[in-house]
């Protein structure tokens, strides 16, 4: 930071222009809505579930909150006689009703900022409804951190007050680290990896998106590996489930996109669950096969319109690394500046700096900077050759006019499309990718 | 108008009172009319404590974060953690969608900055970060006003804003413009509109340089969209004025000249209330809060209000009875469709509603359609609207009404219950929406520039009531839905009569 500026260089306390991400109890809030059946509980202001609704939901693909999301959500509502008197009487009145008027089976009672500044003693009123039905606290206080937060606490709460030992079950893994509505392909990435997995004999347990969210959540214990797709995302998790319940895990740095991520990731996790090498080799020969067919395709638009373009990508870490390894690796673009947009803790930096670089396939390093702040990150993109940015729709209005770029939506907040299967991951997800780049620039030839 | 025409605007105070206090708000309600108004001019409104709530929005995350940060020429900062304006992250998309050949600025930027409180700040205070965060704003943007939101947290760790600010004013060209909106100040959303401008009346606002004797201001919120700024400009232009739009993607010159207009007209009562009589208090400029121009009457009243105060009478009857023989027709022949479209001759059975705003105005707009309405709901209600609600009971009859804070089970109870034609819901309130019969939307988003959703003035009037009609043409989605995805609510819940179930009674 130049001596001008105003505000402290610690990344994760400054002040922030349109950061993007939410708070801790956003965090924990998106992750309970992407079960099914769940139902969050907050203690918070009135304000928290329709502010995360335009703020966390929206924002990650326009998601509206379902039955239990955005104004659906009971809240305790809490203001002045409460912080004054306390909230414990309005929340366990609150978990009480819900129970009673919600048709779900699993309740998270999610704190906000309000009962941790008076000192509610939430654990307890949540305490005296653990024998009546399946429930958890996650103590979630927006000035604790940010939605990745929220992400991690949601599964330390469920470590510590749900799970049990189960016994083994051979070939199941869990997956972690893909945040509900902060990844923002989080329903078709999950599906995808779901069934990539399966292809090779294994079955993943991905926790959301499908039907019995508790049931899911009950058998984690039970998994052979936890696979983490992230280099920091979920690696609380997994590492608070080895020491619980000595599952290993396996960490790949993020949802793999195209053929070649692909490839690895499914020897990679094939390896450590003992699948035969040949079942692993068949499937990849299998699906390269088609995939690179396809990519052909697209062969004349891209050559004759933007080959070996410039290209930015400003995102979350999981995304950074997916995106610019593929185009950079698989297409022949030159990856020109990265921006990490999710406030990663800095001991993970070094890691994901170098999984950016690490087989990249360019005659030079893209800058890679890690950066909170939209002035800030807006100011890191000026003067430059990129010709396309992936980022968040924050830029999509102006990505021609204030870069020269075109621009695809592909990281958090993306308000200007409706996510719902669509995600770059395995072989159909590269693909993906490629139409959405193509897509920006392709016609008549 | 209400003989206590100041209502507690006392712009030497921080901040105004809440709702509850000025306007004696109350946050549920479910029964006649009649009896809310007896109550209401009683002074018999009072909040209720409910055993079940749902998020309903807070002072701050309702109305205000989303659209205090598309002030143009401005920064908005959050005194708040992280997640009090990720609501906002849709500001810079949020307008953009309208053609520039519509009258949308090609060039403009907005801004908005979170103090970001964390632990620390917590414990230790956030007094110098709210300072450097200023002079942050001031040195990217030199901006010409600095709105700061309170929030929860910097409410309840007792953060003193007037104090930072009064010491960074001299060193700052922007006005620094503090919004008391902390989430747990009060029950009722409306207490943030309220805040918001006693912030723009003490601290925005200049002295009148000159009259501005054509200038109309208009306070629009939320729900009006580009298309009815375009209708109500086209009808004010035909008789020499023009209209002042303000907040929502408004310059803060805009605001600044607010004092120079000839009039406040409202689009929301409820929303525009405090500025008008704060203006009319400060700066002598008139208002009036009844009606909005919802609907071909209330239109027609409206400017003839719009008419009284700037001398422009006959004008106005010349343009009425113009703009008449173009949209009657048009109204008629909706009125028609409608009738044929109700079962056995009896009037379409409709349910609906937002702020007491909109239930002032729609009722008598879907009287106006041939419609029916056996309940209408809404968000809050507070004495500010008692005479209109009086007229409106006069004119069309005791109904029912249902105040609830946007209480999407309550919603989901009564709905089940009196089985609508049509239910215009906004549609936030998660599955209750997916029923067998016909739902569509209460009011459009203000990025839309599409005529079709127009709303406001004699164009909106035929839009919104052609909008209707195709509510009734499919409802294959709402349907399918509701048989194919489970229903938010146990069985019981809906089977009872009461959607105030859960209210503590005393």
């Amino acid at each position: 930071m130049t001596e001008e500026n105003y505000l402290s260089d610690d990344l994760s306390k400054d002040s922030l222009e349109a950061p993007r991400f939410s708070c801790s109890l956003a965090g924990a809030y998106g992750t309970t809505l992407g079960l099914r059946d769940a139902v969050p509980i907050l203690h918070s202001g009135a304000g928290c579930g329709i502010g995360q609704l335009f703020g966390t939901l929206y924002a990650g693909g326009q998601g509206a909150g379902g039955n239990e999301g955005g104004t659906s959500t009971p809240c305790s509502c809490l203001v002045e006689d409460h912080v004054i008197f306390g909230g414990e009487t309005k929340l366990r009145n609150l978990i009480q009703s819900t129970i009673e008027v919600f048709n779900a089976n699993f309740f998270v009672v999610i704190s906000g900022c309000v009962p941790s500044l008076i000192g509610d003693d939430v654990n307890s009123i949540v305490g005296e409804f653990k024998n009546k039905v399946p429930i958890i606290h996650i103590n979630a206080p927006g000035f604790k951190g940010n939605s990745y937060e929220g992400y991690e606490l949601f599964f330390e709460a469920i470590a510590d007050q749900l799970l049990t030992e189960k016994p083994l079950k051979k070939k199941l893994v869990n997956i972690f680290g893909v945040v509900p509505y902060n990844h923002v392909f989080w329903k078709g990435e999950l599906s995808t990896v779901k069934k990539l997995l399966s292809s090779i004999g294994i079955e993943a347990n991905i926790i959301f998106t499908e039907q019995d969210g508790l049931a899911n959540i009950d058998r984690i214990p039970s998994a052979e590996y936890n696979v983490v797709l992230s280099t920091w995302n979920g690696h609380r998790a997994v590492k608070k489930l080895k020491k619980k319940f000595k599952t290993p895990f396996i960490s790949f740095p993020n949802v793999p996109i195209g053929a070649k991520q692909t490839a690895t990731f499914l020897r990679t996790v094939g390896d450590k669950l003992g699948v035969d090498l040949d079942i692993i080799e068949d499937v990849i020969k299998r699906e390269e096969s088609w995939t690179y067919r396809y990519m052909e395709y697209p062969g004349d638009a891209i050559i004759l319109v933007r080959p070996n373009s410039y290209f930015a990508v400003v995102s979350d870490s999981n995304t950074a690394i997916g995106i610019t390894k593929f185009l950079t690796n698989e297409l022949g673009y030159l990856p020109d500046i990265v921006e990490i947009t999710d406030n990663p803790p800095e001991e993970y930096h070094e890691k994901i700096r170098n999984e950016i670089l690490d087989n990249l396939d360019a005659a030079f390093e893209p800058e890679i900077i890690f950066e909170n702040d939209t002035y800030n990150i807006r100011k890191n993109l000026e003067d430059r050759p990129f010709q396309f940015l992936f980022s968040s729709s924050l830029e999509a209005p102006t990505s021609m006019e204030d870069f020269g770029a075109l621009h695809i939506s592909v990281s958090f907040p993306v308000y200007n499309k409706s996510v719902l299967v669509h995600n770059y991951a395995g072989y159909d997800g590269g693909l993906s990718l490629i139409e959405d780049l193509v897509g920006t620039f392709v016609g008549p030839l | 108008m209400s003989d206590n025409s100041e209502k507690s605007i006392d712009l030497n105070k921080n901040t105004c009172p809440n709702r509850e206090q000025r306007a004696n708000g109350t946050n549920v309600y479910y029964g006649k009319a009649s009896k809310l108004l007896k109550d209401a001019k009683k002074g018999n409104l009072k909040c209720s404590e409910r055993k079940f709530q749902q998020s309903g929005g807070c002072v701050l995350n309702f109305y205000l974060s989303v659209r205090v940060p598309t002030i143009r020429d401005a920064v908005t900062i959050f005194n708040s953690p992280v997640g009090c304006s990720s609501s906002a992250l849709g500001y810079r998309e949020l307008f953009r969608g309208i053609p520039v050949e519509l009258g949308r600025p090609a060039q403009y930027n907005l801004n908005w900055i979170t103090t970001n409180l964390s632990e620390d700040d917590v414990v230790f205070g956030a007094s110098e970060k709210l300072k450097g965060t200023i002079l942050e704003a001031e040195r990217r943007y030199s901006p010409k006003a600095i709105f700061i939101l309170a929030s929860c947290t910097s409410g309840i760790i007792g953060e003193d804003i007037e104090g930072a600010i009064n010491n960074l004013q001299p060193k700052i060209k922007a006005k620094i413009v503090p919004v008391h909106c902390e989430g747990v100040r009060s029950r009722l959303v409306q207490t943030g509109y309220d805040a918001f401008w006693h912030g723009v009346l003490k601290y925005v606002v200049e002295e009148p340089k000159k009259k501005q004797e054509d200038l109309i201001n208009i306070a629009s919120m939320l729900s009006y969209t580009w298309q009815d700024r375009l209708e109500i400009e086209r009808l004010l232009g035909k008789v020499g004025l023009r209209a002042n739009f303000v907040p929502e993607f408004a310059t803060v010159d805009q605001l600044e000249v607010l004092s120079e207009a000839a009039l406040t007209a409202p689009i929301c009562p409820t929303y525009t209330d405090y500025l008008s009589r704060g203006l009319e208090k400060e700066y002598g400029v008139p208002y009036f809060l009844y009606p909005s121009p919802t609907g071909i009457k209330n239109t027609d009243e409206w400017l003839r209000q719009i008419g009284k105060f700037t001398n422009k009478e006959d004008e106005v009857e010349d343009l009425i009875r113009e703009e008449h023989k173009i949209w009657k027709p048009k109204m008629e022949a909706i009125q028609d469709k409608l009738i044929q479209l109700g079962k056995n001759g009896e009037k379409i059975r409709i349910l609906g509603s937002l702020g007491q705003g909109r239930l002032v105005n729609q009722l008598p707009f879907f009287d106006e359609l041939g419609l029916q309405t056996p309940a209408a709901m809404s968000q809050d209600f507070d004495d500010l609207l008692v005479d209109q609600l009086d007229d409106i009971i006069n004119k069309h009859g005791d109904f029912d009404i249902m105040v609830n804070t946007f209480q999407a089970a309550e919603q989901a109870n009564i709905t089940t219950n009196l089985d609508p034609d049509l239910t215009l819901t906004c549609p936030f309130q998660g599955g209750t929406w997916e029923r067998d019969n016909n739902v569509t939307r209460i009011h459009s988003l203000r990025g839309d520039p599409d005529p079709w959703s127009m709303q406001t003035g004699y164009g909106g009037a035929v839009a919104f009531g052609n909008f209707l009609i195709q509510a009734f043409k499919n409802r294959s989605y709402n349907k399918t839905l509701s048989e194919k995805t489970p229903k938010s609510y146990n069985d019981w819940w809906y089977e009872q009569s009461d959607p105030l179930y859960y209210i503590e009674k005393e």
